[in-house]
């Protein structure tokens, strides 16, 4: 491989710029279809690059007594593991180095920006970035616990730890999708919760706490928050991919990226749905539905499939 | 069977009201930009009806706000000044007229950045 | 486990007008709270003192923005009775059409900020979206959507003409399939029914102790209604219901919100089919005698008093407003004490408050 291609690879085409691209591209998505759901006209397509130009072009400002490097750390180091983990998500048709255990280095990395984000409410001292953190940190242990759960049921059908193990192993059995439909379900809505998304979306809830640890945030750094949590959504949705459609294409192939970004855009759907659909739950009635519902019901599904 | 439905369908309440709404027109009007349009009784400006004034103040006397202003040097001659950045277009000047004379219309103007603009001279009869 | 004092207010996405309250949390319940008003005090009844009352008639609508019409409704009524004068039937039927209308308004405004602020941005939507239509009725009827301008010491200064009538009808077929669709949802929709059931409980005692008036009052199986109990305008000759709850708390106040929009809804009906033919105002003469007056009607949050007192000049002497908002702020620290930050959005919400009024 020469320095050219390496640099291709690593800036544009499955690197950063063609990620960049899916990213804001689902969330101009995201954003139009909740907006037509709710009768509006919703924005244009560039709107997300306009968004994230214009933040990183505005003065950055931080309160008074704020540690300066530890404040710019966060975001950078959210952004940097999210980036970490969409390399090992072979995200179209690229291939990636797989190894016995990369579904657990990518969920780790993908847990790593919400920890951040807890840390980023205590960081700026803001009363609402407090109390913000402390609801991101309810939140993370709750729906962290419920995502891996569930989406372990394909690991134990499969009987591997890597995320082309779990590949192969369905082009073997069929896809896991009709099977494992209640796993996914839950996995969804662990996603749901991971990504802090509407409904869900209680450590930034706007009319309670402002913005929650983000508050104080502006300028580049609220701009790299806001670009993990959109890289967020493609790697947990491919990653949902992954695991439940993976016989659906051959790597390496072009059929095979349109079909993938069907089922990325189909789950993009359902998930603009679901935050249109539902009100915000309180972080008390979350907990008690996600330990006391959800979390059984994925250890439940998950004896099922071992004793099958 | 049917309760049991029933009771399945609060789970999803909103679905058929959003996809009804997705698959039908927005409602946003005037996006991006499109020319207003005022309704009949829209109260844009002041006008007045030169003939009809005869310059017996009631409009002046009853504006909330001060925004009417007679210059009054005797019967025949005498001024009325309209101070749109005063004027909350309430009407009542129209109510107080006896005479059918100051009337609001829905025409509208754009608004100025030089103050001295705001000050319209309605009506001059007579030497000043 | 260590306190914390968090501001809401006066700035806060969940207030939309100016008021400040001092929550002292632990962990995320609201162990005490306090409040602090007057950041939009203009000082309206003191300035009224100054001007004529043919000037004040557009200064009370200057009080609320959302219930404007309700308070130059009560102020002419306070100086008509002064005067002694008899408004025609057809400039009473404008008014109590106007009255509805704003109601209807009024209650779908305040529905949209209580979804808004659950984080149910689709019923906001919507519901702003109904609103439009109502809006435009308004606009198309008095010139202004927001300050209508239509009442008179003596009458109302439009007339309804054909058009209008016919615009208000298939308005109104219109909203009535939307605001029952709505209803439906507020029953059904269980996220919704999740977030507003069991906060901000007041019982029937809480009512009574702190005087507390219109929806929030009647949530909590208080049947009061001035529309019914002391008739003004033309609600004696007009047949409705006034809806009754007793659940006391913000859902069931939203519900009664909206059965009251569909119960508008049937008014701005009856009016259309009955509304006489006739002048719509008398002329009114400038000096008031001397003498005192209290006016009352039911705004879309309860009650708004007017007190009126003259000595004969062509100024009032005094003039003393009461609005709905301010008895029913007070029961706000008493709600909010021992909930969950989360319920403080909601339980601010539903009082449905209009800072405007209450500091005048």
């Amino acid at each position: 491989m020469n320095i050219t291609e390496f640099l291709f690879n690593i800036l544009i085409f499955p690197g950063f710029l063609f990620l960049l691209a899916l990213a804001l591209g689902l969330d101009w998505l995201d954003r139009k279809l909740i907006a037509r759901f709710q009768g509006r006209v919703g924005p244009p397509w560039y709107q997300p690059w306009a968004d994230l130009l214009k933040l990183f072009a505005k003065e950055d400002i931080l309160p008074a007594g704020t540690n300066v490097v530890f404040t710019s750390l966060l975001p950078l180091l959210s952004f940097a593991s999210v980036m970490t983990a969409l390399f090992y998500i072979p995200i179209a048709f690229r291939r990636v180095p797989s190894f016995q255990g990369d579904f657990i280095v990518i969920m780790f990395l993908l847990s790593v920006p919400s920890l951040l984000y807890f840390l980023a409410g205590w960081a700026t001292k803001g009363v609402y970035s407090i109390i913000g953190g402390n609801r991101s940190l309810l939140q993370y242990f709750s729906y962290e616990v419920l995502f891996l759960l569930a989406i372990s049921g394909t690991i134990i059908t499969s009987n591997s730890w890597s995320i082309e193990g779990i590949r192969q192993a369905q082009f073997e059995q069929g896809a896991f999708i009709l099977p494992q439909i209640f796993g996914f379900l839950l996995a969804l809505s662990g996603l749901i919760g991971k990504l802090k998304r509407g409904p869900l979306d209680i450590p930034k809830a706007n009319s309670e706490v402002i913005a929650g640890p983000l508050t104080e945030f502006s300028g580049k750094k609220l701009a790299l928050w806001i670009l993990t949590n959109e890289l967020q959504t493609v790697a947990g949705l491919s990653l949902l991919i992954y695991c439940y459609f993976g016989n659906l294409w051959q790597m390496n192939k072009l059929s095979g990226f349109l079909i993938f970004s069907v089922l990325l855009v189909l789950m993009q759907c359902l998930l603009s749905a679901i935050s249109a659909m539902y009100a915000r739950l309180r972080i008390d009635q979350l907990i008690r539905l996600n330990w006391y519902l959800l979390i059984p019901l994925s250890l439940l599904h998950n004896l099922y499939l071992i004793i099958k | 069977m049917k309760k049991i439905l029933n009771h399945l369908r609060t789970f999803i309440y909103l679905l058929p009201n959003i996809t009804s709404v997705f698959f039908s027109k927005a409602e946003t009007i005037k996006y991006p930009q499109e020319p207003s349009n005022y309704s009949s009784g829209f109260r844009g400006s002041v006008r007045i009806n030169q003939q009809n004034c005869v310059g017996c103040n009631a409009c002046v006397r009853d504006c909330p706000v001060s925004a009417l202003q007679l210059i009054k040097v005797s019967k025949e001659s005498f001024s009325l000044i309209h101070q749109q950045d005063l004027c909350t277009y309430c009407g009542q000047c129209q109510l107080s007229c006896k005479f059918n004379a100051i009337y609001l219309d829905n025409t509208y103007n754009q608004p100025s950045a030089d103050r001295k603009n705001f000050r319209v001279v309605l009506l001059k009869k007579g030497k000043l | 486990m260590s306190r914390m004092v968090i501001p809401i207010g006066p700035q806060h996405p969940l207030l939309k007008e100016p008021l400040s309250f001092l929550l002292t949390l632990e962990g995320e319940t609201v162990m005490d709270s306090s409040m602090r008003l007057g950041y939009v005090h203009r000082g309206i009844e003191k300035l009224a003192e100054q001007r004529t009352y043919v000037q004040n008639v557009v200064l009370t609508e200057r009080i609320c923005g959302i219930c404007s019409h309700i308070h130059t409704t009560t102020y002419c009524q306070a100086v008509e009775s002064l005067l002694g004068l008899e408004v025609p039937q057809r400039g009473l039927y404008i008014r109590t059409l106007m009255c509805e209308l704003e109601r209807i308004h009024s209650h779908l405004l305040w529905m949209g900020v209580l979804a808004k602020n659950i984080g149910l941005d689709t019923i906001f939507m919507y519901t702003w979206r109904d609103r439009e239509i109502i809006l435009n009725v308004m606009e198309e009827i008095s010139g202004g959507r927001v300050s209508h301008a239509v009442n008179t010491i003596g009458g109302v200064r439009n007339d309804l003409t054909k058009d209008q009538m016919n615009m208000l009808k298939e308005s109104l077929a219109l909203l009535r399939k939307r605001v029952e669709e709505l209803l439906r949802s507020i029953e059904k929709e269980r996220s919704f029914k999740i977030r507003t059931q069991k906060v901000g409980y007041l019982s029937l005692d809480d009512i009574k102790r702190y005087c507390v008036v219109g929806p929030v009052a009647r949530a909590s199986g208080m049947d009061i209604d001035l529309r019914r109990d002391a008739p003004y305008a033309v609600y004696d000759q007009l047949d409705f219901e006034v809806p009754l709850m007793f659940e006391g708390d913000v859902w069931a106040r939203s519900k009664i919100r909206v059965l009251e929009a569909v119960q508008s809804i049937h008014i701005c009906e009856q009016i259309i089919n009955a509304i006489p033919q006739g002048p719509v105002s008398v002329k009114a003469p400038r000096r008031v005698p001397a003498g005192e007056v209290v006016s009352r009607s039911e705004a879309p949050r309860g009650e708004v008093v007017y007190y009126v007192r003259s000595d004969g000049s062509q100024n009032p002497m005094r003039l003393k407003v009461r609005t709905p908002t301010l008895t029913n702020l007070v029961t706000l620290p008493k709600q909010l004490k021992g909930l969950q930050m989360a319920d403080v959005s909601v339980v601010i919400a539903g009082a449905d408050l209009c800072i405007a009024c209450g500091d005048r």
